[in-house]
């Protein structure tokens, strides 16, 4: 026993620098194109036509970018970290090699070398169905398995699917988020580039999660993904996103928008591990529109960033549709996980759940921002929120903003929501079973997190616990 | 919508009448003259705007008269007599639009010191008292309707108990709105000291009675500084008629050992913003909040309630109840803050959201601000038609839909009612009784 906790200790005093030697690392950069900082139309012209795209898409960005000016920045929120943005001092497009490959060999050394570091190709031999790597704007390295491809299922990034399925993009495009939706929505139809774009054909049940690993590794580097999922009629699908970046003393924005559409009876589950270095801006729209009996889920872990907002949402248009939003929020020093869920149900006998759980640390400040909203037609819908929040250190900080917007008949909304510090009743039970308080402390987080680490795949379970390990070493004091 | 540019909402020079008394309070009106006149009408996006139009609040200088109060004023007054001989009451205070204050107590609460005056004479008799008090709370800083108040009104009440002191009976104020087309300021200013105790009925009523014959304005500041140990029970009735456009921000600061219970009641009005606030700012500081609103008809309500616990080892409560018929809507939004240094904190919200038909709405957005972690702070909302179930045992036993709707809602309201005291429990009940009678 005493060994188990002589070598966990060690285990915990060696972390402390291990977002820097496992994530944070950089690679020389030799890319194939690094356009100028700043942003304009000539930038917006320039990545369309290196993708070569139809006229309608570059209608569509030029469009976006006036409506990014247009927009004022949010009035609301972290408005302080969000006022110091520079949107002149950023990169909004990098190329860092001339085409995508197939086979890890391909890739550049150092790319690859990156992305081996990570984990990406050992977990794609292990569970995974398909795998999306994505460094700065371009996917580098794509790949599905033969199978799933016969059977029909579409996964390329999103530049290829432009290519491939012009048809799709267009119909659906923008569709669920339009351009107008935010500024930061504005500014990815503007510049976007990479993201996924995933069909499933009707009926198929794809049973092994899809994966995409997001990396930024420049400075000032601006990532735009912009990611498109279609589940047809009566369709399975999971999708995973992680994302890192090497740690720099200036800030780096990443701002993407996910569309994901559920048709009549299908199933989406999107499972974000959002582990961003602390000088990242995570600015992301993400929201999905169930059909007629089918099923979002979205499972969003943020750990990483200095600045989070993100709320994902779904809309449940189509009877019987089904939303579910469990979302993990960890502020340590210095961040602020402005994180939430938003579920708007327009059809009747539509139901939806959002569990919140966040830890705030050292003078990390998590704050949930929720909407739950029940149009006038949505008769028989149910809500129920519940949020917890964990406090740890005198500095930290929680705020819980919900709103609750219900304008239907028959319908039945709950919220709750929870404030408190870990109990000094369960932490003297357990260093009375002889853990140390670091230990105990760890396990009690653990545990608070539960309901969300049992919902990953297991190795992203691990790897998640992991990252908890390490952002509470030291928590005792 | 109004074309903003072409209407002047701006405060000239303030009327000749409000520019008497000294020249600390003539400096403060203007203060707030100038905010108001500086501060533009808040964006529908800001926080606490997004659900009613901050439009309804303001109006046209020329288009209302201050000095609107038509009906019988003696009548009113007379009201209050009957309670102070029945032994209900130490004093009632009724308050014509604002601007017209007569007092009646009884001679024991003279005898003991207790001050009720208008706040007019006040300003000189009182003086060190209420240059402190007044607009400590609420100025010209806590937005643009609370700077309208504080430039414009016209009389209001002081309440001032002495320390020590324990007011058995409470003290009534009754705030009658003026007719159509007038506009009122209603401003009450209390100081309880130390271990005294007081319990205080602040009723709005009167108005125009609908919106078609021309709206009452009624934009009320309440002030209550409770000094260390002291003990205040303060109700809020606010049943105006449905021709009143309805503002009123409550502000309470609380010291060490201070318990205050606040029970918010809103019937009234066409539409209604009501802002209650507790600051606890001393230790062991505790406060209690129990809100209920009834909405029938077209009535807008929108309530926000703030729990700020400046000081640690402080409690707070609330228990926010909403029922709604008809087409009423009801926003509610309610914010616990703890701030840094303020630990060993208990707060807990909630916020019961009852819809007795198709068509009410109702919004509700219960936040927290905790910046330390040695709290404890739980908060939860509902909303909800009344459930089947209740409905079908009830029916079961062969009590019927009105008569088991009837019940429901008074199990739903009755924890909030047995606050009050016996009297105006009956009151308030037979209010909740005609509203039902009436959906």
């Amino acid at each position: 026993m005493s060994d188990q906790i002589e070598q966990q200790k060690q285990e915990l005093a060696e972390l402390g620098n291990d977002y820097a030697t496992k994530y944070g690392f950089r690679d020389p950069v030799d890319y194939f194109h690094k356009g100028a900082r700043g942003l304009n139309h000539e930038v917006v012209e320039m990545i369309s036509r290196m993708k070569k795209e139809p006229k309608w898409m570059n209608d569509i960005r030029h469009q976006a970018l006036d409506i990014f000016y247009a927009k004022p920045m949010p009035g609301w929120g972290n408005t302080k970290l969000l006022g110091e943005i520079d949107f002149d001092n950023i990169y909004y497009f990098m190329k860092p090699i001339e085409s995508q490959q197939k086979n890890w060999d391909d890739v550049p050394e150092y790319i690859r070398k990156t992305f081996d570091r990570l984990g990406i190709p050992e977990a794609e031999r292990k569970f995974l169905g398909g795998v999306s790597a994505q460094y700065e704007s371009e996917v580098v390295y794509h790949s599905m398995r033969e199978d799933l491809k016969k059977q029909g299922v579409i996964f390329l990034d999103m530049d290829s699917g432009l290519r491939e399925h012009p048809d799709i993009v267009k119909k659906y495009f923008g569709t669920v988020i339009p351009t107008t939706d935010n500024k930061f929505a504005a500014l990815n139809t503007a510049v976007w580039s990479g993201g996924s774009f995933i069909y499933v054909p009707e009926g198929l049940n794809v049973t092994v999660p899809l994966q995409a690993y997001f990396r930024i590794n420049a400075e000032n580097m601006g990532q735009f993904e912009r990611t498109l999922i279609i589940a047809d009629k009566g369709s399975r699908v999971h999708y995973i996103e992680g994302c890192t970046a090497p740690i720099y003393s200036t800030d780096s924005l990443h701002s993407a928008v996910v569309e994901l559409i559920a048709m009549e009876g299908s199933y989406i589950r999107y499972t974000t591990i959002q582990n961003w270095s602390r000088n990242i801006y995570n600015l992301v729209t993400k929201r999905a529109t169930a059909h007629k009996n089918a099923t979002v889920e979205w499972v969003d872990g943020n750990i990483g960033s200095r600045l989070t907002m993100k709320y994902p949402c779904v809309q449940l248009v189509g009877e019987g549709a089904r939303g579910e939003i469990l979302s993990v929020a960890f502020a340590g020093v210095d961040q602020h996980q402005d994180a939430g869920a938003k579920v708007i149900h327009v059809a009747p006998n539509t139901s939806s759940r959002i569990t919140s759980k966040s830890i705030s640390k050292d003078n990390g400040r998590a704050s949930y921002r929720g909407l739950a909203k029940i149009h006038k037609q949505a008769v028989n819908s149910r809500i129920s929120v519940e949020c917890d929040a964990l406090l740890i250190g005198k500095e930290a900080r929680s705020d819980t903003y919900p709103t609750m917007e219900i304008d239907a008949d028959n319908v039945r909304v709950e919220h709750e929501a929870r404030v408190s510090k870990v109990a000094e009743e369960q932490l003297f039970y357990l260093t009375s079973r002889g853990l140390t308080e670091d230990d105990a402390r760890l396990l009690i987080v653990n545990g608070f997190m539960e309901p969300f680490t049992k919902e990953l795949p297991l190795e992203y379970a691990v790897e998640l616990n992991r990252l908890i390990q390490l952002e509470m070493e030291g928590s005792v004091g | 919508m109004t074309q903003l540019s072409s209407i002047d909402y701006s405060i000239p020079e303030v009327a000749a009448e409000l520019e008497r008394g000294p020249k600390w309070l003539r400096d403060r009106r203007k203060l707030s003259r100038d905010a108001f006149n500086r501060t533009p009408v808040p964006p529908r996006g800001l926080h606490l705007w997004r659900y009613t139009d901050p439009m309804r609040f303001l109006f046209e200088r020329g288009s209302v008269s201050d000095s609107a109060f038509d009906r019988d004023k003696d009548a009113v007054h007379q009201l209050g007599a009957r309670y102070l001989r029945d032994g209900h009451l130490s004093a009632f205070v009724s308050d014509l639009a604002g601007r017209d204050v007569q007092i009646q107590t009884t001679e024991e609460l003279t005898a003991r010191s207790v001050v009720v005056s208008p706040l007019s004479e006040a300003v000189d008799q009182h003086r060190e008292l209420v240059e402190l008090y007044l607009y400590q709370l609420i100025n010209q800083q806590t937005g643009k309707f609370e700077a309208m108040n504080g430039a414009l009104w016209n009389d209001g009440i002081f309440v001032y108990v002495p320390n020590n002191t324990v007011v058995e009976q409470p003290i009534h104020l009754l705030r009658e709105a003026g007719q159509a087309h007038s506009a009122q300021f209603p401003r009450l200013l209390v100081v309880v000291g130390k271990n005294a105790e007081l319990t205080l009925i602040d009723e709005y009523s009167g108005g125009s009675t609908s919106t078609d014959d021309g709206i009452t304005y009624s934009n009320g500041a309440v002030e209550i500084f409770g000094m260390q140990e002291s003990r205040i029970r303060y109700v809020s009735v606010q049943r105006q008629a449905p021709g009143v456009q309805s503002y009123l921000t409550h502000r309470a600061r609380i010291e060490r050992g201070a318990t205050m219970l606040t029970i918010p009641l809103a019937f009234g009005a066409a539409i209604s913003k009501q802002n209650f606030g507790v600051i606890m700012n001393g230790p062991s500081a505790d406060s209690k909040m129990y809100g209920l609103l009834f909405g029938t008809d077209h009535q807008q309500f929108d309530n926000h309630t703030l729990h700020h616990h400046a000081h640690g080892h402080t409690t707070s409560n609330i228990d926010f109840k909403v029922v709604l018929g008809d087409k009423a809507t009801s926003a509610y939004t309610g914010l616990i803050r703890i701030d840094h240094n303020a630990e060993f904190c208990e707060a807990y919200q909630e916020n019961r959201n009852l819809l007795l038909n198709p068509g009410t709405r109702a919004d509700s957005i219960p936040e927290l601000e905790i910046l330390n972690e040695e709290v404890t702070c739980t908060h939860g909302a509902t909303v909800g038609p009344i459930d089947p179930m209740q409905l079908f045992y009830l029916n079961s036993r062969g009590i019927h839909k009105p008569e088991a709707v009837r019940m429901v809602v008074s199990g739903f309201v009755a924890s909030t009612l047995k606050m009050v005291s016996d009297d105006l429990r009956e009151r308030i009940t037979q209010i909740v009784e005609q509203r039902l009678e009436a959906i």
